[in-house]
Parts: C-alpha cells; structure tokens; sequence
C-alpha cells in the first residue's frame, strides 16, 4: 500500500516551504518504521515566481525501498492523491502549472475520501464555491493563516510548515500520526513551540474537517487545450505556429497565446478606479504580460485570463487608490472591468470598493521578510473633470 | 558593403502616449511575475515591428517562451544553442540576402534580432558575436542581462554583481563573499574591439521611459551589426518582490552601477549622466534585495568605492577602465 501526498505550492515563493514539508513527512514516517520517498515534479522545473508546482511524499508500510522508488521515482504526475496540500488558497481556482497545458482543478488527483488541506483564511463554504464537485465524496480541512511567501534563498519561519505537517496527521494518521510529528519536531529542533504549533493545528483541524458531499462543489469550465502530435507538426521544421497577428482598440483586442494563458499564477488581481485614471499610460507602459488593452476613451481595459498579478501597475501608477491589489479570492469571473465600468460607471465604482474594502496588503522590497495590512481610503469619484462618472451623476 | 535596401523609417518616440499599442510579443509566456526581461522582450519588438525574424540563444527567455509547444511570439522566432547568438543571427541576415539576391522573396529591409542572456552573449557566446559584430549584415544583437544563468535557478556569471548570493556562491560562515568577481562590461568591451561596428548602447527596459525602445529603433535604422546590453531586475534571482522591478532598475541607474550609454561611430553618448544628474548611493540599491542580504557594511563601502572610481577616475567614466590618459613608455 503506498499514501501519496501532494504539496501544490507556489513556484520559487514557496519553493523551500514545500520541499520541507515533503521531506519532514518522509522523516517523520521513517522514525515510524515506514518506507519513505519524496520528489518534486519534474515539469515545474525551471520554477517561475508564482507558477504552480508540486512537491510529492510517498509513504508505505508494507514496501521495500526499491519497490516503493520504483512505483513512485520515475512519473511526470501522480495519478490519485490521498492528500493535497495546498499551502496559497487562491490556488483553488485552478492551476496551469508550467508543463500542463489548461486549467486543472486544484482537486483533480485527490482519491475518493482523500483530504484537501488548504492554508486559508477563507472559510469552507467560501472555498467550496471555486473548487469542483467531485463524482465522489471528499474532505475539505483548513489551516488558518494567509500564504507563507518567501523568496529564492530565504525560508520564511512563521510556523506554516509545522502546522501544516500537524494539520495532515489530522487529516490522515495512515500517513504520519501526531504524536510522531511532535517527537520529529522536538528532537529535530528542540523548539517546545514548534512542537506545540503542530499540536493547535492537529486539534483545530480534526474540528474543521468537513465531509464534501458528491456533486457539491462548483461547476467547472476549463478545458484541456490539445496540443498537436509529433504527427501534426509543420513541414518546413515548424513546430511551434506563432501567434496569429491581431490588434483592435478595446477588450480583448490584442491576439495573445491561447494556449498558455496563465492567469492561474496570480494571488492578487488589480482593480481599476478608471474614474480617477489620469491616462498616464504607465500600468500599460510596465506590465510584462501585456495584460492592459488600450480603449478609445484613453484607458486601458485589463485582460485578468493573462495576468498574473505582479504587483507592478499599482506600484507604478502614480495616482493614490486608481488600481489597488485585491485578493484573488474575492472574484469569480475575469470579465472585462472596462466594459463593466462604461455599462454603469457610479455601479462600477461601488463594485470596485466593495472588492476593494479598506485593507491594502503591502510587501516589503527583500521577498519572506513579511507584509503588512496597510488601511487605505475611498476617494470620492472626481466631479469636475466632466468624466463618465461625473457625467453619469448628472 | 552595407546592404542595399530600403530603409524602415522608425521615428523617435518622444512620448509614451506615441508608444505603439499592437503587440509582437504578447500575452501567454512563462516568465516570472515581474519579468524585466519579458519586457526588453516585448519592446524590442514593438519597436522593430512586423517585418522583423527574432533568434534567440537557450536561456531563461527561450525556455519561458517556447516551451510545451506554445509560444507568445507574434513574429518568426528560432532557437539557437546557447552559445551561438551571433553566428545564428549572421546565418539567417545572409540567409535572407541570398532569398532577396535570388528573387525568391521580395527584397525589403527584415530586421534580424537575437537575443542571447548574460551567460549565453556576455560568456560563453562573445566569440560568435564579436564575429557577428565584423560582418557586413544589418543584425541587431540584443544581451538581457539578469545577472546570472536564471532559468536554471540562478547559477553566477561574468556579468553577476559583486557579493551576490547564486547558486555558485552562496555565502557561508568562512567566507562571506563567494562572488568576487567584477562585473563584466560587454558592450563596451564590443565598442573598443569593433571599430567598425556603429552603434553600441546600453539600456534598462523600462527606465527613463521609452529610452529602450528608441535605442532599438536607432540600432535598426543605423544598420551593420549593432548590440545592446540592457540591465534586467530578476525578481527571481535577485530575491524581491516582482512589484519592484521597476524601481530597482531605476535606482541601479541612479546609483551608477549600470551605466546607461549609447556609442554611435565612436562617440559617447550618455543616456543618464550620473556626473551631472549626481548619483544615489549604491546602499540604496542593494538593500532592497535579499542576494545582498549578507553583506556587511565593508562590502557595501567596496561596492560604493568600485563604483565611484568607474565615474570619478576612469577616461570614459562609466564605459573604458584606462585612467590618466596615456603614459609615453620608456
């Protein structure tokens, strides 16, 4: 019998943190006699900032070393999980991870009965309503806190790797029990508090588990481009077609990369006030993924499929609150704002602060040195210069 | 012997708003969040246009924007090895004047573009592009320079700043710093050793505004092997948060550890004069990132005093180390 646990984890920002994990749960099940292995999958490789990658631990009781490797060393994927960690929520939408063309759900390998361990600060309900019905009954558990990002060449200690290993001896014992995690962490570190950590999340999380139904879940849209066949290739040695040309003014007026859209990589999305936009060009000018579509009224319209939510147009944006970063979590379609803004300026703008709210996440400059919840402010919509919104206010 | 063709009228772009909207290198890559180097991508060819072949050595930007069989590349695009920028772009310019030479394809300026990253031009690939640089074909060489081999997760190169953490140099307990190596000046390197080449720039994709572009532009409308070096914050590599690429390009402009300067038949041009516009200290710049994370004030005071002597005492401050002119021998 081998337990197969999967780490969904963000590419570089939570490279450390998942290969951690993996390697503890194969430490912590070999002080438990058991047979042990872990690897990263083979595709994510080379990571990019963000990109969705995995970190896999296998776990058996009855398997040698040799046979545990040779089922487990050699895959691109895993076919079935019997956890899926996932330690950034807003994952749950889906993954387009590096070497998987399409959206996958977050859900697609976990087994029947299996958990899904998802570090959060949302609740079931409102994850439940991203992530898809299964034909199966699954469990959902939850690690409180928000997404442990650090960079590169720094791990970022703040516990998320001791909660999430007590958190999974709660969700499945067969894999590694609590009292092993504690004894692991204890002698491993000599931390009373790291052991304690794991002890709170083993507790809370036997509370939290919730059983998901069949058929409960959200319906779900994306599907798996296919790719050509070494058959199909071009004569002529081509065997990438490029991207045809294409370019109007408005929504989704540039031709772009079907294929690989990406917007599966961000946490956070911008929203645009483009009542306060002085069409300065610079969101548009700095972006890297040509994600902004130029409109005839001067803004620029953003295509949330391609973005992958780096933070640049609202640091370069030289007007305070025009384009705020907005927790990915709290929208459900990538609708063009644009368009929504024209339809009902004054509706718009309510939309936007609704989303927006008045807490406004900074990141310092060196990444895993934290972030902060700054308090930001509304601005009232700009009456005198005669624009949408004042027009549609008288 | 310069090709005879018709020369594509590229205008100076003078304001942001005058920028072309359309896209050559679009949406749907698989760069990092923050990418600076998927800007120089995108801008290059927005600035060059639709009659434009691109070729590009293996590295970071030839494995994020080809691989699994897609790519966001609107115009031709070809991989080449990564040592072998230059003579892959000699091959398709000579290539083209063949098919022009015997009428298969109608004859018309192509533009001829490599890009090749710091280790793949800067290292391994300077033989290929020096050669490319005495040829008589209109080629534009492009080095994107993010400061290490960063699509195999950050390996140094000649062109990684001082005391960075890579892969190669991870700083230990014994020895702080394990990059000691200075920072290689390539293009003006390729400037000093290629008299006839005429023009040799170096750029930041996004600071001053527009500057690359246009230095694309200048380099395409010269014509003859041309080169750029630009100077690409990697959010990855260089470890801070992808909202500020932008910026840390900007500062390590200002605090003159990237010179930015254009040579056009020999002259020196600077596109931001750190002896007149003064310059930040380079303090500014290092602390925001975690690879300089271990160095200690004395480094730092290295750095600065490295710098300082580039601007204050080298003949050409920013571009030729040769101070106090010429000695008479004997």
């Amino acid at each position: 019998m081998i337990k197969r646990v999967e780490v969904n984890y963000r590419g570089i920002f939570q490279k450390t943190l998942g290969k951690y994990i993996g390697g503890d749960i194969v430490q912590i099940a070999s002080r438990m006699g058991k047979v042990a292995f872990s690897n990263g999958r083979y595709s994510d490789s080379p990571e990019r900032n963000g990109i969705p990658c995995k970190y896999f631990a296998f776990v058996s009781p009855d398997l040698s070393e040799e046979e545990l490797e040779a089922e487990c060393g050699a895959k691109l994927d895993i076919d079935e999980a019997d956890v899926s960690v996932v330690v950034d929520d807003t994952m749950v939408k889906g993954v387009e991870p590096w070497g998987w063309h399409g959206v996958r759900a977050i859900n697609e390998k976990l087994r029947e009965k299996g958990c899904l361990l998802v570090t959060s600060q949302h609740s079931h309900d409102q994850l439940l309503t991203f992530i898809p019905k299964q034909p199966f009954s699954w469990r959902l558990a939850t690690v409180e806190g928000p997404a442990s990002l650090a960079g590169l060449w720094v791990y970022k200690d703040d516990l998320t790797r001791e909660r999430v290993l007590g958190a999974l001896a709660a969700v499945d014992p067969g894999i590694i029990s609590i009292e092993a995690v504690e004894s692991y962490l204890l002698e491993k570190t000599k931390d009373k508090h790291r052991a304690e950590a794991a002890r709170a999340s083993y507790d809370a999380t036997l509370r939290n588990m919730r059983v998901v139904k069949a058929g409960e879940g959200a319906e779900w849209h994306h599907e798996i481009p296919r790719l050509p066949t070494w058959k199909e290739f071009e004569s002529g040695g081509v065997v990438v077609p490029a991207v045809p040309r294409g370019f109007t003014m408005g929504p989704r007026g540039q031709s772009r990369n079907e294929r690989f859209l990406r917007g599966t990589t961000k946490s956070h999305r911008p929203v645009v006030r483009f009542d306060l936009c002085i069409k300065c060009t610079l969101c548009w000018y700095d972006c890297p993924d040509e994600c902004f579509d130029p409109t005839d009224d001067g803004l620029y319209d953003v295509n949330y499929e391609v973005c992958v939510g780096c933070h640049k147009c609202a640091e370069v944006c030289p007007v305070p609150e025009c384009i705020v970063m907005v927790d990915e979590l709290k929208f459900d379609n990538n609708d063009s704002p644009w368009e929504h803004h024209k339809r009902d300026p004054q509706g718009y703008i309510k939309w936007a602060e609704e989303k927006k709210g008045l807490e406004r996440i900074h990141y310092p400059h060196v990444t895993g040195t934290g972030m902060e919840i700054r308090e930001g402010k509304f601005v009232p919509p700009k009456p005198d210069k005669g624009g949408p919104a004042a027009g549609a206010k008288a | 012997m310069a090709t005879q063709l018709p020369v594509i009228d590229y205008e100076k772009i003078k304001k942001v708003h005058d920028a072309p909207l359309e896209e050559f290198y679009t949406s749907g890559h698989r760069t990092c969040q923050g990418c600076e180097s998927a800007m120089v991508m995108r801008d290059f060819a927005k600035a060059a246009g639709p009659r434009t072949v691109v070729t590009g050595a293996t590295g970071c930007m030839y494995v994020a924007n080809t691989s699994y069989l897609t790519t966001p590349w609107i115009v031709p695009w070809m991989h080449t090895q990564l040592g072998a920028g230059g003579s892959s772009a000699v091959g398709m310019a000579a290539g083209l004047r063949a098919l022009m030479r015997k009428g298969r394809i109608p004859k018309e300026k192509i533009n001829v573009i490599n890009f090749s990253g710091d280790l793949g031009a800067g290292d391994m690939g300077i033989g290929g592009i020096s050669g490319a640089l005495q040829t008589d074909y209109d080629l534009l060489v492009i080095m994107y320079d993010n400061e290490s081999a960063a699509n195999t997760d950050i390996q140094a190169t000649g062109s990684t700043t001082y005391g960075a953490q890579t892969t190669f140099t991870p700083p230990g307990s014994k020895h702080r710093i394990m990059q000691r190596r200075w920072k290689k000046n390539v293009a003006a390197m390729l400037a000093v050793g290629h008299p006839t080449c005429r023009y040799v720039a170096t750029a930041s994709a996004t600071f001053p505004a527009l500057d690359f572009m246009n230095k694309t532009r200048k380099a395409l409308s010269i014509g003859g092997p041309t080169f750029i070096h630009t100077f690409d914050p990697c959010p990855k590599g260089w470890d801070f948060h992808p909202r500020y690429a932008h910026e840390l390009g900007e500062l390590g402009v200002k605090s003159g550890i990237f010179p930015l300067y254009e040579i056009i038949d020999g002259q020196v041009v600077y596109t931001y004069d750190a002896r007149q516009k003064g310059r930040i200290p380079v303090r500014e710049y290092l602390e925001k990132q975690g690879r300089f994370a271990h160095l200690i004030d004395e480094d730092v005071d290295y750095i600065q005093s490295m710098v300082d002597t580039m601007w204050n005492e080298w003949d050409i401050p920013g571009v030729a180390p040769f101070k106090a002119g010429l000695s008479v021998a004997g």
